[in-house]
Protein backbone atom coordinates (compact mmCIF):
# COMPACT_ATOMS: atom_id res chain seq x y z
CA UNK A 1 0.00 0.00 0.00
CA UNK A 2 1.43 3.52 -0.42
CA UNK A 3 0.43 6.68 0.92
CA UNK A 4 -2.58 8.26 0.62
CA UNK A 5 -2.72 11.64 -0.73
CA UNK A 6 -3.53 12.82 2.57
CA UNK A 7 -0.56 11.76 4.52
CA UNK A 8 3.16 10.88 3.87
CA UNK A 9 5.73 8.49 5.12
CA UNK A 10 7.10 11.38 7.45
CA UNK A 11 4.10 12.11 8.46
CA UNK A 12 3.25 8.29 10.08
CA UNK A 13 6.26 8.55 11.23
CA UNK A 14 6.27 11.40 13.45
CA UNK A 15 2.42 10.28 14.40
CA UNK A 16 3.78 6.89 16.11
CA UNK A 17 6.87 9.18 17.65
CA UNK A 18 3.69 11.52 19.10
CA UNK A 19 1.68 8.29 20.12
CA UNK A 20 4.45 7.18 22.85
CA UNK A 21 4.02 10.29 24.98
CA UNK A 22 1.18 10.40 27.63
CA UNK A 23 -0.16 13.49 29.71
CA UNK A 24 2.22 14.31 32.92
CA UNK A 25 5.64 12.43 31.85
CA UNK A 26 8.34 14.96 30.97
CA UNK A 27 9.51 15.09 27.44
CA UNK A 28 13.42 16.45 26.34
CA UNK A 29 14.87 16.45 22.61
CA UNK A 30 18.12 17.41 22.12
CA UNK A 31 19.98 19.34 18.60
CA UNK A 32 18.92 18.47 15.29
CA UNK A 33 15.67 17.02 16.17
CA UNK A 34 12.87 18.04 14.24
CA UNK A 35 11.05 15.36 14.47
CA UNK A 36 10.66 14.94 18.11
CA UNK A 37 9.79 18.69 18.18
CA UNK A 38 6.85 17.60 15.80
CA UNK A 39 5.99 14.89 17.73
CA UNK A 40 6.02 16.70 21.20
CA UNK A 41 3.84 19.82 19.64
CA UNK A 42 1.67 17.48 18.23
CA UNK A 43 1.22 14.97 21.40
CA UNK A 44 0.20 18.24 23.26
CA UNK A 45 -2.46 19.08 20.68
CA UNK A 46 -3.66 15.61 19.98
CA UNK A 47 -3.79 13.95 23.45
CA UNK A 48 -1.27 14.78 25.73
CA UNK A 49 -2.10 18.47 27.04
CA UNK A 50 -0.21 18.25 30.02
CA UNK A 51 2.58 16.48 28.63
CA UNK A 52 5.77 18.33 30.55
CA UNK A 53 8.13 18.78 27.62
CA UNK A 54 11.72 20.65 27.50
CA UNK A 55 14.09 21.27 24.80
CA UNK A 56 17.78 22.05 24.51
CA UNK A 57 17.05 25.37 23.49
CA UNK A 58 16.03 26.18 27.04
CA UNK A 59 12.29 25.45 27.01
CA UNK A 60 10.19 24.58 29.44
CA UNK A 61 6.80 23.44 28.70
CA UNK A 62 7.00 26.51 25.61
CA UNK A 63 4.10 27.59 23.57
CA UNK A 64 6.00 28.09 20.07
CA UNK A 65 4.33 30.59 17.61
CA UNK A 66 6.07 28.37 15.20
CA UNK A 67 8.11 25.26 14.63
CA UNK A 68 11.70 26.72 13.66
CA UNK A 69 13.79 24.84 11.13
CA UNK A 70 16.70 24.26 13.82
CA UNK A 71 15.81 22.80 17.21
CA UNK A 72 18.09 25.24 19.06
CA UNK A 73 15.94 28.00 17.83
CA UNK A 74 14.73 30.38 20.19
CA UNK A 75 11.25 30.15 19.36
CA UNK A 76 11.40 27.00 21.38
CA UNK A 77 11.58 29.23 24.42
CA UNK A 78 8.62 31.21 23.60
CA UNK A 79 6.32 31.02 26.06
CA UNK A 80 8.39 29.43 29.07
CA UNK A 81 7.82 30.38 32.18
CA UNK A 82 11.30 29.65 33.18
CA UNK A 83 14.66 28.51 30.84
CA UNK A 84 16.49 25.77 31.77
CA UNK A 85 20.38 25.74 30.95
CA UNK A 86 22.15 23.13 29.37
CA UNK A 87 23.91 21.94 32.51
CA UNK A 88 20.88 22.10 34.64
CA UNK A 89 19.41 19.62 31.63
CA UNK A 90 21.86 17.26 31.97
CA UNK A 91 22.07 17.41 35.76
CA UNK A 92 17.90 16.52 35.85
CA UNK A 93 18.56 13.77 33.39
CA UNK A 94 21.19 12.42 35.39
CA UNK A 95 19.59 12.14 38.57
CA UNK A 96 16.53 10.33 36.73
CA UNK A 97 14.24 13.06 36.36
CA UNK A 98 13.63 12.76 32.69
CA UNK A 99 11.04 10.45 31.30
CA UNK A 100 11.31 9.98 28.25
CA UNK A 101 14.28 11.38 26.04
CA UNK A 102 14.07 11.02 22.03
CA UNK A 103 17.26 10.44 20.69
CA UNK A 104 18.48 10.45 16.81
CA UNK A 105 20.93 7.77 15.24
CA UNK A 106 23.49 7.19 12.17
CA UNK A 107 23.27 3.77 12.98
CA UNK A 108 21.04 2.01 15.65
CA UNK A 109 22.06 -2.51 15.94
CA UNK A 110 19.68 -5.23 17.11
CA UNK A 111 20.41 -4.29 20.60
CA UNK A 112 19.05 -0.54 20.51
CA UNK A 113 22.52 0.89 20.76
CA UNK A 114 23.37 3.61 18.39
CA UNK A 115 26.39 5.44 16.57
CA UNK A 116 26.47 8.90 15.94
CA UNK A 117 30.26 9.24 16.53
CA UNK A 118 31.99 8.06 13.05
CA UNK A 119 31.48 5.77 9.84
CA UNK A 120 34.21 3.75 9.16
CA UNK A 121 37.03 2.43 11.23
CA UNK A 122 38.63 4.76 14.29
CA UNK A 123 41.98 4.89 12.43
CA UNK A 124 40.36 6.27 9.41
CA UNK A 125 37.08 7.33 9.66
CA UNK A 126 35.06 7.86 6.09
CA UNK A 127 32.89 10.17 8.16
CA UNK A 128 33.12 11.79 11.32
CA UNK A 129 29.59 12.57 12.36
CA UNK A 130 28.75 15.15 14.50
CA UNK A 131 28.63 13.23 17.95
CA UNK A 132 26.31 12.31 20.90
CA UNK A 133 27.71 13.20 24.10
CA UNK A 134 23.90 13.49 25.00
CA UNK A 135 23.39 9.79 23.77
CA UNK A 136 25.94 8.56 26.02
CA UNK A 137 24.92 10.41 29.16
CA UNK A 138 21.30 10.18 28.30
CA UNK A 139 20.52 6.42 27.07
CA UNK A 140 21.59 5.16 30.33
CA UNK A 141 20.16 7.33 32.62
CA UNK A 142 16.59 8.29 31.20
CA UNK A 143 13.42 6.92 31.92
CA UNK A 144 13.42 5.75 28.54
CA UNK A 145 14.56 6.53 25.40
CA UNK A 146 12.85 6.84 21.83
CA UNK A 147 15.35 6.84 19.25
CA UNK A 148 13.83 8.29 15.79
CA UNK A 149 15.44 7.63 12.38
CA UNK A 150 13.33 8.18 8.68
CA UNK A 151 15.85 6.02 6.76
CA UNK A 152 15.70 2.41 7.15
CA UNK A 153 18.16 0.57 5.07
CA UNK A 154 20.72 -2.13 5.84
CA UNK A 155 23.59 1.10 5.66
CA UNK A 156 21.84 2.35 9.23
CA UNK A 157 19.67 -0.90 10.92
CA UNK A 158 23.32 -2.64 10.78
CA UNK A 159 24.72 -6.31 12.69
CA UNK A 160 27.60 -4.06 13.81
CA UNK A 161 27.90 -0.19 14.91
CA UNK A 162 31.05 1.28 13.24
CA UNK A 163 30.99 2.60 16.85
CA UNK A 164 29.03 2.63 19.87
CA UNK A 165 28.19 6.40 21.04
CA UNK A 166 25.14 5.34 23.29
CA UNK A 167 23.88 1.94 24.83
CA UNK A 168 21.04 1.65 27.62
CA UNK A 169 17.12 1.93 28.07
CA UNK A 170 16.49 2.40 24.53
CA UNK A 171 12.53 1.77 24.57
CA UNK A 172 11.41 2.15 20.77
CA UNK A 173 12.98 2.75 17.72
CA UNK A 174 10.90 4.79 15.18
CA UNK A 175 11.63 4.41 11.65
CA UNK A 176 9.45 5.08 8.28
CA UNK A 177 9.08 1.49 7.57
CA UNK A 178 8.39 0.60 10.98
CA UNK A 179 8.07 0.37 14.62
CA UNK A 180 10.45 -1.51 16.50
CA UNK A 181 10.06 -2.26 20.41
CA UNK A 182 12.87 -3.61 22.60
CA UNK A 183 12.36 -6.59 24.27
CA UNK A 184 14.53 -8.44 26.60
CA UNK A 185 17.46 -6.56 25.24
CA UNK A 186 16.67 -7.14 21.72
CA UNK A 187 14.69 -4.92 19.15
CA UNK A 188 11.40 -6.78 17.92
CA UNK A 189 9.42 -5.28 15.31
CA UNK A 190 6.51 -3.97 17.05
CA UNK A 191 4.39 -2.84 13.80
CA UNK A 192 4.92 -1.95 9.93
CA UNK A 193 3.58 0.78 8.35
CA UNK A 194 1.31 0.29 5.71
CA UNK A 195 3.27 2.04 3.81
CA UNK A 196 6.06 -0.84 3.42
CA UNK A 197 6.02 -4.35 4.29
CA UNK A 198 7.57 -7.31 6.35
CA UNK A 199 9.45 -8.31 3.00
CA UNK A 200 10.82 -4.74 3.12
CA UNK A 201 11.74 -4.93 6.59
CA UNK A 202 13.23 -8.20 6.69
CA UNK A 203 15.26 -6.86 3.24
CA UNK A 204 16.66 -3.77 4.81
CA UNK A 205 17.33 -4.59 8.21
CA UNK A 206 21.11 -5.69 8.62
CA UNK A 207 20.50 -7.19 11.96
CA UNK A 208 18.42 -10.64 12.78
CA UNK A 209 14.79 -10.26 13.90
CA UNK A 210 12.24 -12.25 15.35
CA UNK A 211 9.63 -14.07 12.37
CA UNK A 212 8.03 -16.69 14.76
CA UNK A 213 5.27 -14.55 14.92
CA UNK A 214 3.59 -12.53 12.41
CA UNK A 215 3.93 -8.51 13.04
CA UNK A 216 1.08 -6.06 13.26
CA UNK A 217 0.23 -3.14 11.23
CA UNK A 218 0.38 0.09 12.25
CA UNK A 219 -2.44 1.38 12.49
CA UNK A 220 -2.60 4.33 10.03
CA UNK A 221 -2.91 8.20 10.77
CA UNK A 222 -6.82 9.24 12.11
CA UNK A 223 -8.52 12.04 10.73
CA UNK A 224 -8.23 13.68 14.35
CA UNK A 225 -4.04 13.16 13.96
CA UNK A 226 -3.87 14.46 10.54
CA UNK A 227 -5.87 17.63 11.87
CA UNK A 228 -3.51 18.25 14.53
CA UNK A 229 -0.51 17.62 13.00
CA UNK A 230 -1.47 20.12 10.20
CA UNK A 231 -2.38 22.64 12.79
CA UNK A 232 1.31 22.04 14.61
CA UNK A 233 2.98 22.23 11.39
CA UNK A 234 1.31 23.81 8.72
CA UNK A 235 4.51 24.67 6.95
CA UNK A 236 5.92 20.76 6.85
CA UNK A 237 8.88 21.36 8.85
CA UNK A 238 8.95 17.81 9.31
CA UNK A 239 9.83 17.39 5.49
CA UNK A 240 13.61 18.50 6.46
CA UNK A 241 14.36 15.70 7.94
CA UNK A 242 16.86 13.24 5.35
CA UNK A 243 15.41 9.98 4.57
CA UNK B 1 39.12 20.90 39.45
CA UNK B 2 41.15 18.20 37.77
CA UNK B 3 37.82 16.18 36.93
CA UNK B 4 34.43 16.12 37.61
CA UNK B 5 32.57 12.54 38.00
CA UNK B 6 29.69 12.37 35.48
CA UNK B 7 26.45 9.99 35.20
CA UNK B 8 26.12 7.75 32.22
CA UNK B 9 28.31 6.51 29.18
CA UNK B 10 27.95 2.87 30.41
CA UNK B 11 28.38 1.04 27.33
CA UNK B 12 29.89 3.79 25.21
CA UNK B 13 32.60 3.55 23.24
CA UNK B 14 33.38 7.46 24.14
CA UNK B 15 35.25 6.86 27.13
CA UNK B 16 37.70 4.46 25.93
CA UNK B 17 38.13 6.42 22.72
CA UNK B 18 38.99 9.48 24.74
CA UNK B 19 40.89 7.52 27.93
CA UNK B 20 38.72 8.05 30.26
CA UNK B 21 39.14 6.86 33.84
CA UNK B 22 36.97 5.76 35.92
CA UNK B 23 36.57 6.69 40.18
CA UNK B 24 34.50 5.28 42.96
CA UNK B 25 31.83 6.89 44.69
CA UNK B 26 33.76 7.40 48.19
CA UNK B 27 29.45 6.46 49.81
CA UNK B 28 28.35 3.82 47.69
CA UNK B 29 29.39 1.18 45.69
CA UNK B 30 28.88 2.80 42.24
CA UNK B 31 31.94 3.24 39.66
CA UNK B 32 31.98 6.85 37.91
CA UNK B 33 33.57 8.04 34.91
CA UNK B 34 35.67 10.87 35.93
CA UNK B 35 35.79 13.66 32.71
CA UNK B 36 38.81 15.56 32.91
CA UNK B 37 39.18 19.19 32.82
CA UNK B 38 38.56 20.88 28.74
CA UNK B 39 40.13 24.80 29.45
CA UNK B 40 40.24 26.31 26.12
CA UNK B 41 42.69 29.41 25.81
CA UNK B 42 39.94 31.75 24.49
CA UNK B 43 36.25 31.78 24.09
CA UNK B 44 34.83 34.55 21.83
CA UNK B 45 31.11 35.17 22.78
CA UNK B 46 28.58 37.32 20.53
CA UNK B 47 26.17 38.85 22.48
CA UNK B 48 23.41 41.38 22.18
CA UNK B 49 23.98 43.61 25.09
CA UNK B 50 27.43 44.28 26.78
CA UNK B 51 29.14 47.28 28.62
CA UNK B 52 32.52 48.30 27.58
CA UNK B 53 33.95 46.42 30.63
CA UNK B 54 32.49 43.23 29.11
CA UNK B 55 29.35 42.70 31.75
CA UNK B 56 27.16 40.86 29.00
CA UNK B 57 23.31 39.84 29.02
CA UNK B 58 22.43 37.12 26.78
CA UNK B 59 18.80 36.82 25.52
CA UNK B 60 17.11 34.14 24.26
CA UNK B 61 18.53 30.63 24.82
CA UNK B 62 20.89 29.87 27.86
CA UNK B 63 23.08 27.77 25.81
CA UNK B 64 26.96 26.78 25.85
CA UNK B 65 27.96 30.48 25.85
CA UNK B 66 27.79 30.65 29.73
CA UNK B 67 29.58 27.65 30.08
CA UNK B 68 32.60 28.50 27.75
CA UNK B 69 33.06 31.62 29.50
CA UNK B 70 33.46 29.96 32.72
CA UNK B 71 35.64 27.00 31.33
CA UNK B 72 38.11 29.13 28.79
CA UNK B 73 41.27 31.39 30.21
CA UNK B 74 40.37 34.49 28.53
CA UNK B 75 37.04 35.62 26.84
CA UNK B 76 36.60 38.01 24.18
CA UNK B 77 32.82 39.64 24.24
CA UNK B 78 31.81 40.94 20.62
CA UNK B 79 28.23 42.56 21.16
CA UNK B 80 25.72 44.29 19.10
CA UNK B 81 25.30 47.25 21.52
CA UNK B 82 27.64 48.81 24.04
CA UNK B 83 25.56 49.68 27.08
CA UNK B 84 26.10 51.42 30.11
CA UNK B 85 26.96 49.78 33.15
CA UNK B 86 23.90 51.04 34.99
CA UNK B 87 21.20 49.69 32.04
CA UNK B 88 23.48 45.98 33.54
CA UNK B 89 23.19 47.40 36.83
CA UNK B 90 19.77 47.77 36.32
CA UNK B 91 19.11 44.04 36.35
CA UNK B 92 22.29 42.30 37.15
CA UNK B 93 20.37 39.28 37.28
CA UNK B 94 20.10 39.43 33.49
CA UNK B 95 23.97 39.32 33.50
CA UNK B 96 24.73 36.45 31.95
CA UNK B 97 28.96 36.84 31.80
CA UNK B 98 30.95 39.31 34.43
CA UNK B 99 33.46 41.64 33.87
CA UNK B 100 35.54 39.71 35.74
CA UNK B 101 36.48 36.88 32.83
CA UNK B 102 36.25 39.45 30.36
CA UNK B 103 39.74 40.05 28.23
CA UNK B 104 38.51 42.04 25.57
CA UNK B 105 35.11 43.38 24.32
CA UNK B 106 34.56 44.46 20.68
CA UNK B 107 31.50 46.27 19.36
CA UNK B 108 30.04 44.29 16.14
CA UNK B 109 27.06 45.00 14.81
CA UNK B 110 25.65 41.77 13.07
CA UNK B 111 28.39 39.68 14.67
CA UNK B 112 26.35 36.66 14.48
CA UNK B 113 25.66 36.57 10.90
CA UNK B 114 25.33 34.27 9.19
CA UNK B 115 23.95 32.78 12.75
CA UNK B 116 21.43 34.25 14.94
CA UNK B 117 21.57 36.86 17.38
CA UNK B 118 18.34 36.66 19.43
CA UNK B 119 16.16 38.69 19.65
CA UNK B 120 17.74 40.78 16.97
CA UNK B 121 17.78 38.18 13.86
CA UNK B 122 17.53 34.92 13.04
CA UNK B 123 19.45 32.33 11.19
CA UNK B 124 20.59 33.42 7.60
CA UNK B 125 20.09 29.84 6.31
CA UNK B 126 20.84 31.24 2.60
CA UNK B 127 24.35 32.48 3.96
CA UNK B 128 25.06 29.67 6.24
CA UNK B 129 24.49 27.29 3.21
CA UNK B 130 27.08 28.84 0.50
CA UNK B 131 29.14 29.40 3.55
CA UNK B 132 29.06 25.73 3.74
CA UNK B 133 29.14 24.77 0.33
CA UNK B 134 32.01 27.37 -0.35
CA UNK B 135 35.35 25.66 -1.83
CA UNK B 136 37.62 25.15 0.53
CA UNK B 137 40.68 26.03 -1.18
CA UNK B 138 43.82 28.71 -0.70
CA UNK B 139 41.52 31.63 -1.23
CA UNK B 140 38.47 30.72 0.51
CA UNK B 141 39.16 32.82 3.70
CA UNK B 142 39.91 35.83 1.60
CA UNK B 143 36.77 35.44 -0.47
CA UNK B 144 34.75 35.17 2.96
CA UNK B 145 35.95 38.27 4.22
CA UNK B 146 35.23 40.10 0.96
CA UNK B 147 31.67 39.04 1.16
CA UNK B 148 31.25 40.25 4.68
CA UNK B 149 33.23 42.94 5.03
CA UNK B 150 30.03 45.10 3.80
CA UNK B 151 27.98 43.95 6.86
CA UNK B 152 31.69 44.73 8.97
CA UNK B 153 30.56 48.43 8.09
CA UNK B 154 27.34 48.31 9.27
CA UNK B 155 25.54 47.19 5.96
CA UNK B 156 22.49 45.21 6.97
CA UNK B 157 21.73 42.00 4.69
CA UNK B 158 19.80 43.87 2.34
CA UNK B 159 22.60 45.83 0.81
CA UNK B 160 24.86 42.57 0.78
CA UNK B 161 24.55 40.32 -2.07
CA UNK B 162 26.10 36.75 -0.82
CA UNK B 163 28.03 34.98 -3.92
CA UNK B 164 31.04 33.48 -3.57
CA UNK B 165 32.67 33.61 -6.47
CA UNK B 166 33.97 30.28 -8.06
CA UNK B 167 31.21 28.15 -6.01
CA UNK B 168 27.46 27.75 -7.74
CA UNK B 169 26.66 27.32 -4.25
CA UNK B 170 24.96 30.79 -4.39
Amino acid sequence: MIASPEWQPVDLLVICMARLLRDDELVFHGVNSILPMVAVALARRHHAPRLRAINIAGGVNPLPRYLPRSTTDAELTYGSPALLSNEEIYDLCMRGGLDTVFLGAAQVDGAGRTNVSRIGPAERPKVKLPGGGGAAVMMPTAGRVIVSRAEHSRRSFVERLDAVTGAGNVDRVVTSRCVFRRVDGRLRVESVHPTSSAEEVLSETGFALDTSAPWPGTPPPTAAELEALAAVDPERVRDLERR
Amino acid sequence: MPFLPIAGFQGSDLPEALGWKTVADPYGDEELYAVPRLQPDWAVIHVPEADAEGNARIYGTPFWDRLMTRGARRVIVTAETIVTREHLAAQPELTAIPELFVAAVVHAPGGGWPGSCFPLYEVDYAAAGAYAAMPTDAECLDRHLTVTAPRDRGQTSADVTVVYSGSDAG
